[in-house]
């Protein structure tokens, strides 16, 4: 167990040590000067100029050597202060990120769970069911294949301008103030629904095929077999295949984050969204490499912590690593 | 197996806590009632971060204009300044400019708006001064020798022999008054760059709520105007929506949750002419008010560029009607080949233009590169330099830019046709953004230049002068184009009197020859003041048929530009 | 030899493996005929603004009067492209650090091991979003390499826990006792050994790749030139053809990559059942 951790642990604190160099490298090694393009995004002319530039490369810290900058960006980590966005000028960065958090978490999480409980369920229906095998397993194939931000823009040109069930644009009605009230939440979930959608309906594809192969698999290892042929119904072996098959597809979960998150990103941009992905693409077109920067990091920070959660879910369900530490007692 | 779904639970659980956490602090519940709200779009390109109105690139919509207001407001289309934070000014001699403060404007917090307010707004941003910030009207400075307080309403302005008039007129109503109790206060950097989170004006509209997503303002009903305009505009609320994408801001339209859109829409004209109750300010193409020039810039630095012949060859190619029908679909206009914005048109020496203006004509373009020697030497069907070198040019926007990829692939099409070997090129907006400021392109498209109360302002846009030793200050003239005669016209052009369009023509008409037979920028197309409207919740939108020519725009800088007499003509549509 | 056969035998009865290689076929034929097939070229504005499919316009036409057919099939080619790039050059480092992993053992596995999950972590597509953002004019095969550099991971997990199972076999000992060096045993007894594994992993990385390409096409970070099914779809919803009801603009391209790259993965399928006699339907 110790052991275990321990080398997750170190690959964790590897990841994150690169993703944060990396992270450090993205506005020094991207060209144009950062401080050139917010000035001349600011539309300052004659001596303002010269005034604001040397104010800012002081502020921005660019002026400093090299390793005093690299230095300095860790030392700020750690303080949670991740500079100040050039787009969304002054607001600090860590700021901008919390406001765009909830909506993220909001989408990922419940997409997560129901894609992968429900996915799994019905792949397991599915396995070894001719009927259901020819009929619907095809869509999950289409499912898995279709890319993330064309579901997206699917689900809104049908349910948003065809018939319009759902508002586009937004994580709220433009006419409500935040508040406590069952208004205000409803507002919030009928915003939500269709980003949820598309993040939910092609990772159920996912898990629903790699389910049904797994079942397979485990129906044709010989230990099926040999239960067969003791004569165990039917549903017990299942059963048995069911759980083996379940730990591959806890892994699985680990594997996929970063490509679900990237999914979520896309379908933000489909939905002008306001979590991370939109600020990341934000970021992006309009230089702001400190907004880039901060997302990046809370990204990587997001799939380790993620990483991390599903390690514990597979110790916990893996009935070697459980009777390993709780002496087998059920 | 069973302990699974319990884990998760408590793992989902969990998580909604730490997200509950996050959200924001709720107060009680506000709807803003759809009939009191106006609901804007286009402006704000992010969240609203600043509401600073000195931070001119950056700050929520409607900072100023709607919260800190000008001295003046002047009307493009009407050419006209009037008094607005000042009730009267004017020149007492040469030199010295006496401007009476309204009387009876108040601040939000209380105060009432006083002569030492507008000192202190000036004051600031001399270079000599004691705060020495660096702001957009600091420039104000090289005319400025200082400010006095005549009476606790009067602020008189001394400014230095032969001051330039046009570009004083055009800070008076570029300069938002601030209020000196609450600013003297401040840090410099605070005053140049904070975000100024309570922010107190004097205009008709206070800061309600701001998210992510959206911009919202209330109306003031102690707004001052009540009484000089006798009414408030109508809109209690006005919403400004950031707008991640065109395609959002349409939706809304569409569905009548958007009021105004100041976005860049390219199937416009379908929509205006095909019933879905969106409005435009002019019926037929090219549906919107012109309100910047779109022209190619070519760098005189590099050859073949620095051959006049080979620029007007490039004139004479390029097929704006192509650019003009089929990229933008008929909603800009082909711009004269002065360059000169429909407001500026009295300015425009017709006769001058016919003789030395052209138009799409392939044939003459090859001529003229004939004449000037320029032929296929090697056999490879482009044509080589005169001194026989290889001419391979990129013409470049940023990537993305859909309207202006388009755009220089027909420059690219038509050169080819005519064998000059040019190609698009599309960079991101850094590199793009930092070819021209160092001067390093070799031909690009650029709209900087905008409407504004003098026509100065563009001339002095092509013919910046000196160049400037920061590549991030150069504003203008990115392809170097050197000439005294012209740059001695623009200082001249700066200092003619207001209102003297005599003098502005006669001036003028000598820039507009050196233009047209010098090519240092080609100008090709009119971009219009983006603006559509529906008229489902409010009426009475600027319409080039009758009475009411505001511009429809809450753009930065077009709000003091007679775009707050669009709100105040703004009426219910219930009324009807 | 007999075996061969055999496996053909199955290929071709497998329903799976035809149905995906036949929609795979007529994609590739239409992005080689396809463009015979159009008068114009992807960026010509040929016709009036936002028309609907027609005898003449196919496809319809975009908000600027480009044809949709003729974006469409030209933009078939660069979707191939960056799948077979991504895909070799992601199959071939997942091999690469795969089999030495797993042959070696010992410390390198470790550090392999550790460099792998790294990778893995690491989002890739948002770091990918910004090493794309880096370079200022961008091509189909950058954008190719770059994917297929982030993208062998899990590859390379598979195939070194592949291989760690075949080091241990009879005929790799016998291969080292010959005094085989290791690099040919991995490549000529190990791999060969594994190559119907292999060939699936490729098929897998090809659409992924495709599949990664199109998310980033659509950001706005795809090749700066030409067109591709992502910059397609971006410029549909950047143009509003949502709102003004332009479905033949974004509806083709999304039908473009599902089928492709749903094709590949039933094909996957299919050549699991073809090599995995256990598997076949009963």
């Amino acid at each position: 167990m110790k052991r275990y951790f321990g080398r997750k642990l170190l690959i964790y604190a590897l990841t994150f040590f690169i993703a944060v160099t990396i992270n450090w490298m993205i506005p020094r090694f991207m060209p144009g000067n950062p401080v050139d393009i917010m000035i001349s995004r600011a539309g300052l002319r004659g001596s303002a100029v010269t005034q604001m530039y040397s104010y800012y490369m002081d502020a921005f810290g660019l002026d400093q050597p090299i390793w005093k900058q690299y230095l300095n960006f860790w030392i700020a980590i750690f303080h949670g202060d991740l500079g100040t966005s050039i787009f969304l000028f002054p607001t600090p960065v860590i700021q901008v990120i919390k406001d765009a958090l909830p909506y993220d978490v909001a989408l990922l999480l419940p997409s997560i769970l129901l894609s992968w409980f429900a996915g799994n369920k019905f792949g397991a229906l599915a396995a070894r069911n001719k009927n259901l095998d020819n009929t619907l397993l095809p869509i999950g194939y289409i499912l898995t294949a279709v890319p993330y931000m064309w579901l997206g823009i699917l689900l809104a040109w049908v349910f948003c301008i065809v018939i319009r069930i759902f508002p586009l644009g937004g994580g709220y009605d433009f006419s409500m103030q935040p508040s406590y009230t069952w208004d205000f939440y409803w507002s919030l979930f009928n915003h939500w629904v269709l980003p949820f959608l598309s993040l939910f309906i092609v990772q159920f594809g996912g898990w629903a095929i790699g389910m049904r192969n797994l079942i397979i698999y485990e129906l044709e290892a010989d230990y099926s077999h040999f239960l067969e042929a003791l004569g165990a119904p039917r549903k017990l072996i299942r059963n048995y295949a069911y759980n083996n098959a379940i730990l591959p597809q806890v892994t699985g979960v680990a594997l996929q984050i970063g490509v679900i998150v990237t999914g979520a990103l896309a379908t933000e941009v489909v939905f002008a969204y306001p979590g991370i992905g939109y600020l990341i693409l934000q970021a992006i077109h309009n230089q702001d490499y400190f907004l880039l920067q901060g997302c990046f990091l809370f990204v990587v920070i997001g799939v380790l912590i993620a990483n991390f959660v599903v390690d514990i879910a597979y110790i916990l369900i893996d009935p070697r690593t459980r009777a390993g530490m709780t002496g087998g007692a059920e | 197996m069973q302990k699974l779904p319990k884990t998760l639970i408590f793992i989902v659980v969990a998580l909604s806590m730490v997200l509950t956490a996050f959200l924001p602090a709720a107060p009680a519940a506000v709807e803003y009632p759809r009939n009191e709200t106006l609901y804007t779009s286009g402006t704000q390109w992010g969240a609203p971060s600043s509401w600073n109105p000195l931070n001119g690139g950056g700050y929520a919509t409607g900072t100023i204009g709607l919260v800190y207001e000008t001295l003046f407001i002047y009307d493009p289309l009407a050419d006209k300044f009037t008094p607005y934070l000042a009730e009267s000014a004017n020149w007492t001699d040469a030199t010295t400019y006496e401007v009476k403060i309204r009387q009876g404007v108040k601040w939000t917090n209380g105060q009432p708006l006083t002569a030492d307010d507008v000192k202190f707004t000036f004051d600031i941003a001399n270079p000599n001064g004691d705060t020495k910030a660096g702001l957009g009207y600091s420039a104000l400075w090289k005319f400025l020798d200082n400010i006095e307080i005549k009476d606790a309403n009067t602020v008189v302005f001394k400014f230095k022999e032969n001051p330039a008039y046009q570009e004083i007129g055009f800070y008076f109503y570029f300069a938002p008054i601030l209020n000196k109790a609450i600013w003297s206060k401040m840090k410099l950097e605070d005053i140049t760059g904070g975000a100024n989170k309570n922010p107190v004006g004097t205009g008709p509209y206070k800061f309600q709520a701001a998210d992510q997503d959206r911009m919202v303002w209330v109306r003031n009903d102690a707004w001052w105007g009540k009484d000089v305009f006798g009414k408030l505009p109508a809109p209690k609320y006005i919403v400004d929506i950031v707008n991640g994408s065109n395609n959002v801001a349409l939706g809304k339209m569409l569905q009548g949750g958007l009021d105004l859109s100041n976005n860049f829409l390219p199937g416009v004209a379908s929509l205006v002419n095909g019933g879905y109750g969106i409005k435009t300010y002019y019926k037929e193409a090219p549906y919107m008010l012109s309100a910047n020039v779109a022209s190619l810039l070519i760098n005189e630095q590099k050859k073949p560029m620095d051959d006049v012949k080979f620029r007007t060859a490039l004139a004479w190619m390029i097929n704006i009607n192509d650019i003009v029908e089929k990229d933008y679909t008929g909603i800009v206009k082909a711009a004269d080949p002065t360059g000169l914005l429909p407001i500026w048109d009295k300015y425009i020496d017709k006769d001058q233009v016919k003789e030395l203006g052209w138009s799409y004509d392939p044939e003459k373009a090859k001529k003229i590169l004939a004449d000037a020697g320029y032929k296929d030497v090697d056999g490879d069907k482009f044509l080589e330099a005169p001194d026989g070198s290889k001419i391979a040019l990129k013409v470049t926007c940023p990537s993305g830019w859909t309207d202006w990829m388009a755009a220089i692939q027909i420059i690219s099409r038509d050169a080819k046709a005519i064998g000059l070997n040019i190609e698009p090129d599309y960079p991101d907006y850094g590199p793009w953004r930092d070819a021209q400021l160092k001067g390093t392109f070799d031909l690009t498209l650029q709209n900087e230049a905008q409407m504004s109360s003098t026509v100065w302002s563009y001339y002095s846009w092509i013919f910046q002068n000196p160049l400037d030793k920061i590549a991030t200050a150069q504003y203008g003239n990115y392809g170097r184009y050197d000439n005294k005669e012209a740059f001695a016209l623009v200082d001249q052009l700066d200092k003619v009197k207001l209102g003297d369009d005599a003098a502005i023509k006669e001036i003028t008409t000598k820039l507009q020859k050196i233009t047209m037979t010098e090519m240092p920028t080609i100008p090709l197309w009119y971009n219009g003041l983006w603006a559509q409207y529906n008229e489902s919740v409010w009426t009475n939108w600027p319409s080039a048929d009758g009475e009411n020519h505001a511009l429809p725009a809450m753009w930065r800088g077009y709000v003091n530009m007679s775009g707050i007499q669009m709100l105040l003509n703004l009426e219910p549509a219930a009324k009807k | 030899m007999k075996k061969k056969n055999e496996l053909l035998y199955f290929a071709l009865r497998n329903t799976k493996l035809r149905i995906g290689m036949a929609v795979l076929l007529f994609f590739l034929l239409l992005m080689i005929i396809g463009p015979h097939l159009t008068p114009y070229k992807p960026a010509d504005f040929v016709g009036p603004s936002s028309a609907p499919p027609s005898k003449e316009f196919w496809f319809g036409t975009t908000t600027f009067g480009e044809d949709v057919f003729t974006q469409f099939v030209y933009g078939l080619a660069p979707t191939f492209l960056v799948g077979i790039v991504g895909g070799v050059i992601g199959t071939l480092l997942g091999m690469l650090i795969g089999f030495v992993a797993g042959y070696r053992g010992g410390a390198v596995d470790e550090v392999l091991n550790i460099l792998t999950n790294v990778v893995l972590t690491i989002p890739v597509l948002a770091l990918l979003l910004v090493l794309v953002a880096y370079i200022p004019v961008r091509g189909v095969l950058i954008e190719a390499v770059f994917i297929g550099l982030t993208s062998w991971p899990w590859a390379a997990r598979a195939i070194r826990s592949q291989t760690f199972s075949l080091r241990t076999r009879d005929f790799v000992g016998l291969a080292k006792m010959s005094g085989m060096s290791s690099m040919k045993i991995i490549f000529t007894e190990i791999a060969p050994n594994m190559a119907s594994y292999l060939f699936m992993t490729f098929i897998l990385m090809f659409g992924n790749s495709i599949l990664n390409a199109a998310t980033l096409d659509f950001l706005g970070l795809g090749p700066t030139e030409g067109v591709s099914m992502g910059t397609m779809m971006n410029l549909a919803v950047q143009w509003s053809a949502l709102m003004l009801g332009v479905w033949w603009w974004f509806i083709p391209p999304g039908i473009a990559i599902t089928c492709i790259v749903g094709s590949l993965y039933v094909m996957n399928v299919g050549l699991d059942e073809v090599f995995n006699p256990k598997l076949r339907e009963m």
